[in-house]
């Protein structure tokens, strides 16, 4: 299948192992760069607009993906060593009722959080982590410089990422 | 404490609009130890999705009834025109006339429809829909799934009635979900008025309306993911795990529940449908970080994909 996107992609193939290099990939980038062409080629994904960006965006998953898998294994491992693996729990059973409570709990907080914020910072970090709609578009919608919308991105990022830490050692 | 330096990266890689992978790449060079902060940012960022509350949006109760506020001027402005002339009212009466007849599809059966007009209207499983012999360009979604192929006719816009709510075409290829909690709309071309007589918003292609629990909403929806279970696989772009599991019973014929921790996760994907219920949740399920259990005739989606779990072997 010699579709434009597999051209693009042995045209830059230096580019990407580079990247995927960068991103910590280390010994196993030719591996995954094999990985990413064998997709290419199972799938017949049509004219892509920005091909590019799309295959970097595809290593930058993989890596993520790769990322995933360790760290859940790591805590599997340690469940495991805890002797609190939760191999016995009945795999029908529903969430409880407090674990539920928790989760309610957990979301006013978030609401809070995000309403103290201010409308705007709100607002931007909703349309842009929620919708996932691009900065410059919601600078558009408002009015205002792709400054303030990459202030106010992060402004909320670090507040909720500050609420998530604290959720996660209570 | 938060890496400044990537946390500024974790957002401008999230862009859909992002570009510059050669800076990013530069960046991750300067420092081994950049990359495991990229990463664990990144994952931090991606359990968000199980904090972040829903937003509900207080509606106006008429369109020209209350000055809009600035939150609405941006959600509904881009909308373009609202609805200036009033349709005809859809009467509770005429339900009951012996030109309406319904036309049902059963759990897991899909049906086309060819109206007259030159409308067809594709019926998901699971699916009643009311259609009158006198007005072609009327229907009513009692429940479940509905595509919309509308021959546009400004003079006599084609309407679809669904509970209390009423849509109307402007030249337009939508999809209806009807179910006793929730309707959502998604339209991918042209452009449907919600409530024409009332709220009157302008949902162009590429947005979609969603009125449930949360309150009523609108947001974005890439236009081919609308109703993309006519060609048998099923697109979301941060849908909510309670929607799909619904979307999945009504595609597949079988009842599909979801815990409330899987419920309050989201997916962004495509799950490709198959008629196999065991086989297709082993694939379905690890996709969207979750797991399928088999409980007697049902199906139920859990937090957390396990890989030795999700295939019974009942």
């Amino acid at each position: 299948m010699a579709t434009g996107l597999s051209a693009i992609f042995m045209a830059n193939r230096a580019a990407l192992l580079r990247f995927l290099r960068a991103r910590g990939a280390g010994d196993d980038a030719e591996d995954l760069l094999q990985d990413m062409w064998m997709k290419l080629e199972a799938k017949d994904l049509g004219p892509v607009s920005d091909p590019l960006p799309y295959l970097y965006r595809m290593a930058n998953n993989l890596m993520l993906d790769r990322y995933r898998s360790s760290s859940r294994r790591e805590r599997r491992e340690q469940d495991w060593a805890e002797g609190a693996g939760g191999v016995m729990a009945d795999p029908t059973e529903d969430i409880a009722v407090d674990e539920r409570i928790i989760l309610n709990q957990r979301l006013d907080e978030a609401r809070g959080v995000l309403r103290r914020l201010g409308p705007r910072v709100e607002l931007v970090f909703r349309r842009f982590r929620i919708e996932g709609v691009g900065q410059k578009v919601i600078a558009e919608e408002l009015g205002v410089s792709l400054t303030t919308v990459e202030k106010d991105l992060q402004k909320a990022y670090r507040a909720m990422i500050a609420l998530k830490q604290k959720l996660d050692t209570e | 404490m938060v890496n400044e330096e990537a946390l500024a990266w974790v957002i401008r890689t999230r862009d859909p609009r992002f570009d510059d992978w050669e800076a990013f790449t530069i960046w991750l060079e300067g420092d081994p130890a950049r990359a495991q902060a990229y990463d664990a940012l990144m994952a931090q960022d991606a359990e968000l999705d199980a904090i972040i509350p829903p937003d509900p949006v207080a509606m106006p109760v008429a369109a020209n009834d209350v000055a809009p506020t600035r939150r609405q001027a941006w959600r509904w402005a881009a909308g373009g025109a609202i609805a200036a002339a009033l349709v005809a009212t859809v009467s509770i009466g005429m339900m009951n006339r012996a030109d309406i007849y319904s036309v049902s599809t059963r759990p897991g059966e899909t049906r086309r429809i060819a109206l007259d007009d030159g409308t067809t209207i594709e019926l998901n499983g699971d699916t009643r829909l009311r259609l009158d012999r006198k007005d072609l360009r009327f229907a009513a979604l009692d429940r479940g799934e509905a595509a919309f192929t509308v021959r546009h006719d400004a003079g006599d816009p084609f309407r679809v009635s669904v509970g209390d709510a009423v849509f109307e075409d402007a030249g337009t290829v939508f999809n209806i979900v009807h179910t006793d909690k929730a309707t959502r709309i998604g339209v991918s071309e042209g452009k449907v008025i919600y409530n024409p007589e009332a709220e009157a918003i302008a949902l162009p292609a590429g947005r979609a309306l969603a009125d449930d629990a949360d309150g009523l909403r609108v947001m974005d929806v890439a236009p081919a993911a609308v109703a993309s279970w006519r060609e048998g696989r099923l697109v979301y772009a941060n849908a909510a795990i309670g929607d799909i599991s619904q979307d999945i019973g009504r595609s597949l014929g079988i009842r599909v529940t979801a815990t409330p921790g899987a419920q309050a996760m989201r997916f962004t994907g495509t799950i490709r449908l198959d008629r196999d219920p065991a086989r297709f949740f082993a694939g379905a399920a690890p996709l969207m970080g979750l797991s399928a259990v088999r409980q007697g005739d049902a199906w139920v989606l859990k937090q957390g994909s396990t890989k030795e779990g999700n295939a019974p072997q009942s």
